[in-house]
């Protein structure tokens, strides 16, 4: 049933994972996709790829889930090794073929690349897995409110974004009811060339726009009536609080930093 | 004969191949006949709007078979895309599919898909405006402009314009005052009575149904728990209340009247013919 | 008793921008001298044919609107500025039709929340009044979900309990069932009726179903911009004609009774079934 979309891919759980503040889980994210960035050797970038790893099986998330947020990367994965593959030259020849000229660099580019790349989407997806849509929200207004004294609104971006993730059920219902609606007079969407099918969606689009408009205004009433002022003043029911885990988490964090700037520092670099 | 509308086995599954899988219908057989004006009730998420989506083909069975006038909707696409103009389908708040610059060219949208003359469609215009009581001066105005009642007379006739042989309403007076209330069930019969054509009536209103239908279909736990006339269904207000319905006010006043000893029959159904069989009953004790 | 808690003296209101106002309201006023008070701890229902200004009434309750003429006063605060209107809003609270559109959070607990938050109240004290409210109107089991996956009369509940963790003294509901199915309609009407008699609180039910109207101490009927009646629900439901011509109706016990010529003002069906019994009963 349309009713029950979710937004975002959050996998409910009790793993340490899913414990941790979601502040502390928002900020490290960043600093480890920065630190793979900063992998110049299979050594350093090894380390990132068994946290990611460890980490992944600590979540609790299944396997399987995990790899269906690689798939719509596939393509690019699939594109960055082949053009590492042919462009990148340097030591050993290992194939050489009419203009095709296969080098030992080239293929440790391509892996090294496709590990990084891996990585990231893995450690990303994490953060999705393990933290509500809302909760992201929440963190991110607190961790980005000392932007306020450089007068950037950061409470009312907040809560567009949490009105924008309570609506898109809303209105993904909506365009539902208006389609099916048209196609009972007989509109047709699925045939002719672009101009008739972009022409056929006018009499959803405009319904829709009456109708959010509609919704806008009556949201803002009731904002109001609740005494909704914007972010001066407002207190939060649910404190965040940082625990014990968190500080673990983040020392574990700046450990695997510490220790892949060493081993860049004593390895050759790949790239 | 061919039934207006039939139904074989008809299932429909919610989130089909998912562990979450659930029925919205399963085996539901129907048969509505030409001309009938059926009423459809149950509570909400019974399955009942699923049932009607399929009658016009926007949803598609998972299993089973939907008959219009003996033919199967889903044959090929042809033939599906003339159940559309052959089943009217009149939803919730219907003023909310409103989108042209004029109430003229909204009603004109439905005929204008199914690619009749301009002059055809303008005839068609007119009638549907006229019978739903949308003036002449209006049809040039933008139906943005309008109120909300006239905005759902606007928003039917844009269906009724198409003139199809099955009209199915869902919930038709939702939202409406008393009066407007009123005023479209009016409408509803005269429309029937005027063109013949096949009704289907879905409403949590028990009185709108009982005072409207030839017969009564009840949905329940996504299938159809009880089918008859107004009287066959409203008799068994127990098993109604089970399912989260009722019966008309009236018809429990008089239910209540014979659990108190006074001879009353149970099936009645509108306060006309309830005042009458009071009033007998009063004039009968004074004589005695 | 008769402290009056929110008083309408002469008011009259225009909608002077075009884009507020439906179709011809902009050229007559939506209210026209209404004068009319609502006493502490009182329910009122508000009854009226669409488009008869009721929902005008219901906003001028809690300062969305100023009048264009006369004052609106609650407690005694007239909300002429932004401070005292904000004022007015935590004494009145407000519910609105549209259960979809009053709904903030994406979370249940989270939305109750959302007042109490704008007032800036202690976070242990706002999750103690949450919880409070969400048990009041029986959501407390829900308040993990997601607001889209509730029911109407769920979505009202939690519009409800919104306004109960704000602790104002009075709500003001508009048409908060219209939308809503029998049995929503029934949870948000038993819902309303605990808060008045268990928790004291002041209500003014707009509605057009009059069944919703019986069990006031007092209904209002609006008319045309202006109130046209008001009385006790019995005085007002025994002029069904006068009720007709407003576009409204009366419950089918009361007609009954009625045409039988037993009795005006009959509001609901027991009593409907005692009356005729002792009627035909005493004519045997």
């Amino acid at each position: 049933m349309i009713r029950d979309i979710t937004i975002g891919q959050y996998y409910p759980g009790k793993s340490l994972l899913h414990k941790i503040d979601p502040r502390m889980k928002l900020i490290l994210t960043f600093a480890v996709i920065v630190v793979i960035f900063l992998c110049k050797n299979f050594f350093s970038l090894g380390v990132i790829a068994v946290t990611a790893v460890i980490a992944s099986a600590l979540s609790g998330v299944p396997a399987k889930m995990l790899l269906k947020s690689l798939k719509p990367i596939a393509v690019i994965l699939l594109f960055t090794a082949i053009l590492n593959v042919f462009y990148t030259q340097g030591g050993d020849v290992w194939l050489e073929w009419k203009f095709i000229k296969i080098t030992e660099k080239g293929v440790f580019t391509a892996i090294f690349t496709m590990v990084r790349i891996i990585s990231l989407v893995l450690i990303s997806s994490l953060l999705t897995y393990t933290t509500t849509p809302t909760m992201l929200t929440d963190a991110l207004e607190r961790v980005l409110s000392p932007l306020k004294i450089f007068k950037i609104k950061v409470h009312t971006l907040a809560m567009m974004m949490t009105l924008a993730l309570r609506f898109i059920p809303t209105l993904i219902e909506e365009i539902d009811r208006i389609m099916n609606a048209q196609k009972a007079r007989g509109a047709d969407l699925e045939t002719g060339g672009i101009v008739q099918r972009a022409k056929a969606l006018v009499p959803i689009f405009v319904p829709l726009m009456v109708s959010s408009f509609r919704r806008a205004y009556e949201l803002a009433f009731a904002m109001t009536c609740r005494c909704y002022t914007g972010g001066e003043g407002r207190t939060r029911m649910k404190q965040m609080k940082l625990s014990g885990l968190d500080f673990f988490a983040l020392f574990v964090c700046v450990a695997i930093t510490a220790g892949i700037i060493v081993l860049n520092h004593f390895f050759e670099a790949v790239i | 004969m061919n039934y207006a509308i039939e139904t074989i086995g008809l299932t429909h599954w919610y989130s089909k191949g998912t562990p979450q899988q659930v029925a919205a219908i399963s085996d539901v057989n129907l048969q509505i006949k030409k001309g009938e004006l059926v009423g459809i009730i149950g509570h909400t998420g019974s399955g009942k709007s699923t049932l009607i989506s399929h009658f016009n083909g926007l949803l598609k069975p998972d299993s089973g078979k939907v008959l219009v006038n003996g033919v199967d909707i889903h044959k090929d696409k042809e033939t599906l895309r003339n159940t559309r103009f052959k089943v009217g389908l009149c939803f919730q708040y219907p003023e909310y599919q409103l989108f042209e610059e004029t109430v003229y060219k909204d009603i004109a949208f439905g005929p204008k898909n199914m690619k009749l003359s301009e002059e055809e469609i303008k005839q068609r215009v007119i009638r549907a405006a006229s019978f739903v009581g949308v003036k002449n001066e209006h049809l040039n105005q933008s139906p943005f402009d309008l109120s909300g009642g006239e905005k759902r007379r606007v928003a039917i006739a844009g269906v009724m314009s198409m003139e199809p042989e099955i009209l199915i309403f869902d919930e038709p007076a939702a939202g409406l005052d008393p009066k407007g209330r009123k005023d479209l069930i009016e409408l509803i019969k005269e429309y029937r009575k005027q063109t013949g054509s096949t009704v289907i009536i879905v409403s949590h209103s028990m009185e709108d149904i009982a005072s409207l239908v030839d017969r009564v279909i009840v949905i329940n736990n996504s299938t159809v728990a009880m089918q008859g006339s107004v009287d066959e269904v409203f008799s068994r207000g127990e098993e109604l209340r089970s399912m989260g319905l009722n019966v008309p006010e009236i018809t429990e006043i008089f239910a209540k009247l014979r659990a108190k000893g006074i001879d009353v029959p149970t099936n009645v159904y509108t306060v006309e013919q309830g005042t009458e069989i009071l009033r007998r009953l009063a004039a009968g004790r004074c004589a005695e | 008793m008769s402290e009056k808690l929110i008083e309408f003296k002469n008011v009259t209101m225009f909608y002077n921008d075009p884009e507020e106002a439906e179709a011809g309201e902009n050229i007559a006023p939506a209210l026209t001298d209404v004068s009319f008070s609502v006493e502490k701890g009182e329910f009122v229902a508000v009854l009226g044919h669409n488009g008869s200004g009721k929902s005008t009434l219901a906003k001028l309750c809690n300062a969305i609107y100023e009048p264009s003429s006369g004052t609106v006063s609650v407690k005694g605060i007239i909300a002429d500025d932004d401070e005292k209107a904000d004022e007015v809003r935590r004494i009145v609270g407000m519910v609105f039709q549209n259960p979809d559109n009053q709904i903030v959070a994406t979370i249940v607990e989270d939305d109750v929340a959302f007042g109490p938050e704008n007032l800036g109240v202690e976070p242990k004290e706002i999750r103690r009044r949450v919880d409070e409210a969400l048990k009041a109107v029986n959501m407390y089991d829900h308040r993990h979900r997601e607001p889209h996956k509730l029911s109407g009369g769920q979505k009202q509940r939690v519009a409800i309990a919104g306004v109960l963790a704000m602790q104002t003294e009075c709500i003001v509901l508009d048409e908060p069932t219209a939308m809503l199915d029998p049995m929503g309609r029934e949870e948000v009407m038993q819902t309303v009726h605990r808060m008045n008699k268990e928790m004291g609180i002041t209500v003014v039910l707009i509605t057009h179903f009059m069944d919703e109207a019986v069990k006031a101490d007092r209904v209002v009927i609006m008319s045309g911009g202006r109130i046209v009646m008001q009385g006790k629900p019995r005085e007002v439901f025994s002029k069904v004609e006068e009720l007709r011509s407003y576009g409204l109706d009366v419950p089918q016990s009361t007609e009954l009774c009625r045409n039988l010529g037993f009795g005006d003002g009959v509001l609901n069906v027991d009593e409907c079934v005692e009356l005729i019994a002792e009627k035909l009963g005493g004519a045997r």
